[in-house]
């Protein structure tokens, strides 16, 4: 929590629809996606251009020859020159690393209105060439070269299976796991049964159905058009119909006696996702209503080589003690879904006294989460999970349960490549 | 120097062939060791089957070292058996299953086996072990690890108790042998009453690659020595653990003192590498690649004590860790042996020793040795099992032996552990020296079938360096490779 007088409010936040990759989204970039998504807030709030300072944000798979992907967005938007912009990595906590970066700035007196989001297109993600052959393009691409230099590079070029771009994995760059793998892991380390996933799965997705049915969802997301002249307007990936009959179906995909299945893991998406944040004097200023306000936030780091997507179990305490609250205050909990695997593992640690004095600390257990109080509307399962997005996508969905959805305060976690957990306690803004 | 059979069974169609052709050549196993730092979770992704017998004490402590290093526990028993590993694998996502003897899966290999035998305790119930091994005999992965913890007989309160548990080193000596050929190592680890605490970083360096060419080995826990008033049980540093020490190494230019330097700096220590004035080449080579420093002093030389003493107290405010390393071979029947030979011999390897720790002590403590610090002396199998040609060299070497014995109850009270180490055959200049056959004879004689590396040493060095060896003290540790015939 703060102590500064000022704080920073959510005003609204609006999404893209998050779409499968390499389908209707497939010709926008992380930069076409975020253009969308600022465009629409910009329109539904109908913020002054000039009232803004900057935009921050977040993103993992960032186009190579433009990275800085907020600048790129302000440009592309034609908003006023000096609305600065800065882009922020931190895994799949890129999202929300943007949001409370922004939170801090204005917390601290630096801006008074910021736009925070993220995005990502595995779509567009870039093959990368063996840094053997960039080195031996080299001469080529910065010089004049001559016949010769082509003949040297060629003979650099043997044999082909070192020259072949690779093809992008999310695999940890220190252990060479792939996230799947660690997830699969977690589910045998925790105990975690190929049923309790199906059915955490098939719960995702009824409750995202739901919430899309009622328009709750809806209208977080706004349509797109795609240069290609066709207009997107709703989530793809969710399934009203699935059930776990069905789910039981599915192969394992990351080991042959495994529990992860396609249905049970978040898949990869196309989206983005933007919020709106200000000085509270300055929403009441400007005569907006703030919809909720962060109480705390924390991130943290453990052993990619142990449990790697473990951090939130560390990191939603560690929010939670910051905040001067526990669990039993708190009405709403959002966690980022990259595996139902992975959720379930973090609430067994939550609910886990001999976890809490080993690794927390403290006697007592987190405590149990209530699944009536978790992911009300679904989570990255169903929805989809565009890796820079989904922190501002939760932040959103959680700050309208505040306002709308009169609840006082809530819990979110995020767990992120490397090792990172993130957690942050909201509340509501009256 | 290389050893070839080695070489050639690191071969798989040699190893295939020589082994269809009923060749009668040893085929050692290459021995797998451990390369960087210490890491947080030694055993991490480690089979570890645990079996106790009826009435033992240590299952807690074991099962939170386990599951804290890593491991997958399988257990052999009795339902109750689970219940004390229950907590720790919860906590650290290692939960501990049971498999069922009579129905392994083909493939399954334990690359450790654990049993607790502190509940023994009449000659009869020794049964349990061939219970629990008999079964497991080929699960035992290559290079795999089996520890066996007791009680030290000397504590047992009937001669009934004392049999059972003295039995347990026979047993372990001779399964050494046994899975010795496959690279495996046997210990016994002995756990006086109310050392539990102090069992943890012990059973981690026996059960991983660090202790490799350590085998048939009985090591001994107790609280003897001080418990070093910061550190609290149960935060024994075991990563990095000697950040912040200062790490006196003698012989420090090549063999296993170059070995101990790296090792000693990879988890932390600044080390002050020693050797002769005319090794300062090698010397300094040694400190620069570690970021050390360099003291140029001869051991033997009686104004040595006092300026290594001064050197360390003035240019590092002191010295945690003391590798008494240097050492020479003089060898001569005793009827050929000049008495400069002996003279020699004993100056360098025993009487320099002395002086030099009793400068580093200094009168009444005020040395710069400090209070929770490490002293390990090198000794030698030919000091415990006597050599032919070495009668000055197994004299200081069985010297050092009663110097780490006595000075042990000395500095108990400031929680100075003092440790001799007593190598077998290691490939080292002084080794490769050996006339061929003899050499060959002497790699074969041990239960792994080859000689140990200058790394071996070292490890033992370092774990004994570490705060973890808290419970050692007083001790000998073997890097022989199970080499003592019948040892």
């Amino acid at each position: 929590m703060s102590d500064s007088k000022r704080r920073a409010v959510v005003i609204e936040g609006v999404r893209t629809p998050f779409v499968k990759a390499f389908s209707e989204l497939l010709k926008m970039d992380a930069i076409a996606l975020g253009d969308a998504a600022v465009a629409a807030l910009l329109r539904r709030t109908e913020l002054p251009r000039d009232e803004l300072d900057g935009i921050v944000w977040g993103g993992v798979i960032l186009p190579g020859l433009a990275p800085n992907v907020a600048r790129e967005i302000a440009l592309d938007l034609r908003l006023p020159a000096r609305v600065e912009g800065h882009t922020v990595t931190r895994a799949c906590a890129s999202g929300l690393q943007a949001i409370t970066s922004a939170v801090s700035a204005i917390e601290r007196g630096d801006a008074d209105v910021m736009i925070a989001g993220g995005s990502d297109s595995t779509s567009n993600a870039e093959l990368k060439l063996p840094q053997k052959v960039v080195h031996a393009l080299a001469p080529l691409a910065f010089g004049k070269a001559t016949p010769m230099d082509v003949l040297g590079v060629l003979s650099q070029l043997m044999p082909i299976t070192e020259v072949l771009p690779k093809m992008p994995k999310i695999a940890e760059r220190t252990t060479g796991q792939v996230m799947g793998e660690a997830a699969e892991e977690m589910a045998r380390r925790n105990e975690v049964s190929r049923e309790e996933q199906d059915e955490f799965a098939v719960r995702s997705h009824h409750r995202a159905a739901a919430g899309i049915a009622s328009g709750r969802l809806r209208k977080e997301v706004t349509a797109v058009e795609t240069p290609d002249g066709r207009t997107v307007t709703a989530d793809t990936l969710v399934r009203a119909d699935t059930s776990v009959e069905a789910l039981a179906k599915l192969r394992p995909v990351f080991a042959k006696k495994g529990t992860l299945t396609a249905g049970n893991s978040s898949p990869l998406t196309d989206g983005a996702a933007a919020v709106l944040l200000m000085s509270e004097d300055k929403a009441r200023a400007l005569g907006y209503r703030p919809r909720a306000a962060f109480r705390s936030f924390s991130y943290v780091g453990v052993d990619p080589a142990d449990q790697l997507l473990m951090g939130p179990a560390l990191a939603m305490p560690k929010a939670l003690d910051r905040a001067g609250m526990t669990l039993g205050d708190i009405d709403v909990v959002d966690m980022h879904e990259a595996f139902a695997a992975q959720v379930l593992s973090v609430l067994k640690m939550l609910g886990s006294r001999a976890f809490a004095r080993a690794r927390l600390g403290r006697d007592e257990a987190v405590g149990d989460v209530d699944p009536a109080k978790l992911n009300l509307y679904g989570g990255s399962v169903a929805i989809g999970h565009p890796f820079g997005a989904t922190g501002a996508r939760m932040v959103t969905t959680v700050a309208n349960e505040l306002s709308d959805g009169n609840k006082q305060t809530a819990l979110l976690g995020i767990c992120a490549a490397g090792g990172l957990g993130a957690g942050a306690v909201m509340e509501r803004v009256e | 120097m290389s050893d070839f059979l080695l070489e050639l069974s690191r071969n798989p169609t040699a190893r295939k062939l020589i082994k269809t052709a009923g060749l009668p050549v040893p085929m050692p196993q290459a021995l797998r060791r451990a390369k960087g730092p210490y890491p947080e979770r030694p055993l991490h992704d480690h089979a570890i089957v645990y079996g106790a017998a009826t009435g033992g004490a240590m299952a807690p402590t074991i099962a939170l070292t386990l599951a804290k290093a890593g491991a997958d526990v399988h257990l052999v028993g009795e339902p109750s058996l689970r219940e004390p590993f229950a907590e720790p694998g919860e906590a650290y996502g290692r939960p501990a299953r049971f498999i069922d003897l009579s129905e392994l899966p083909d493939g399954f290999r334990g690359q450790g086996m654990v049993f607790d035998a502190t509940g023994l305790a009449d000659p009869v119930q020794l049964r349990a072990l061939h219970d629990f091994f008999h079964p497991l005999g080929h699960r035992l992965a290559n290079c795999g690890r089996v520890v066996v913890v007791g009680r030290p007989a000397s504590a047992a309160g009937t001669p009934r108790a004392a049999a059972t548990a003295a039995a347990l080193e026979g047993f372990v000596r001779s399964l050494a042998k046994e899975v010795g050929k496959r690279g495996s190592t046997a210990q016994l680890l002995t756990v006086a009453e109310g050392a539990e605490a102090r069992v943890e970083p012990v059973l981690r360096f026996l059960l991983s690659p660090r202790s490799a060419f350590i085998s048939g080995q009985p090591v001994h826990v107790d609280a003897r020595a001080a418990w070093p008033g910061a550190m609290a049980p149960g935060s024994i540093p075991m990563v990095q653990s000697l950040q912040g020490k200062v790490a006196l190494v003698t012989g420090a230019a090549r063999g296993i003192g170059a070995a101990t330097c790296e090792l000693l700096a990879a988890e932390g220590a600044h080390v002050v590498c020693l050797d002769r004035p005319q090794d300062d080449a090698l010397c300094s080579q040694v400190a620069r690649k570690i970021g050390g420093s360099v003291l140029l002093a001869d051991v033997s030389d009686p104004s040595a004590p006092q300026r290594i003493a001064d050197d360390l107290r003035q240019r590092h405010g002191g010295v945690d860790v003391v590798v008494h390393n240097a050492g020479i071979t003089r060898d001569k029947t005793l009827a050929r042996m000049k008495p400069e030979l002996w003279d020699q011999t004993i100056d360098v390897n025993l009487a320099g020793v002395v002086r030099i720790t009793e400068a580093l002590l200094g009168q009444g403590g005020a040395g710069p040795m400090r209070d929770g610090g490490r002293i390990v002396l090198l000794s030698s199998i030919a000091g415990i099992a006597g050599n032919m040609g070495q009668t000055n060299y197994a004299a200081s070497k069985a010297g050092i032996i009663g110097y780490t014995t006595k000075l042990a109850s000395e500095l108990a009270d400031r929680g100075i552990t003092v440790n001799a180490i007593a190598p077998g055959f290691i490939e080292t200049r002084l080794t490769a020296a050996i006339p061929v056959m003899i050499r060959e004879a002497a790699r074969r004689l041990s239960s792994l079938g080859q000689g140990g590396l200058p790394q071996d040493v070292g490890e033992a060095i370092t774990f004994l360096a570490t705060p973890g060896a808290a419970g050692i003290t007083g001790r000998v540790l073997r890097v022989c490779g199970g080499a003592l015939v019948g040892a």
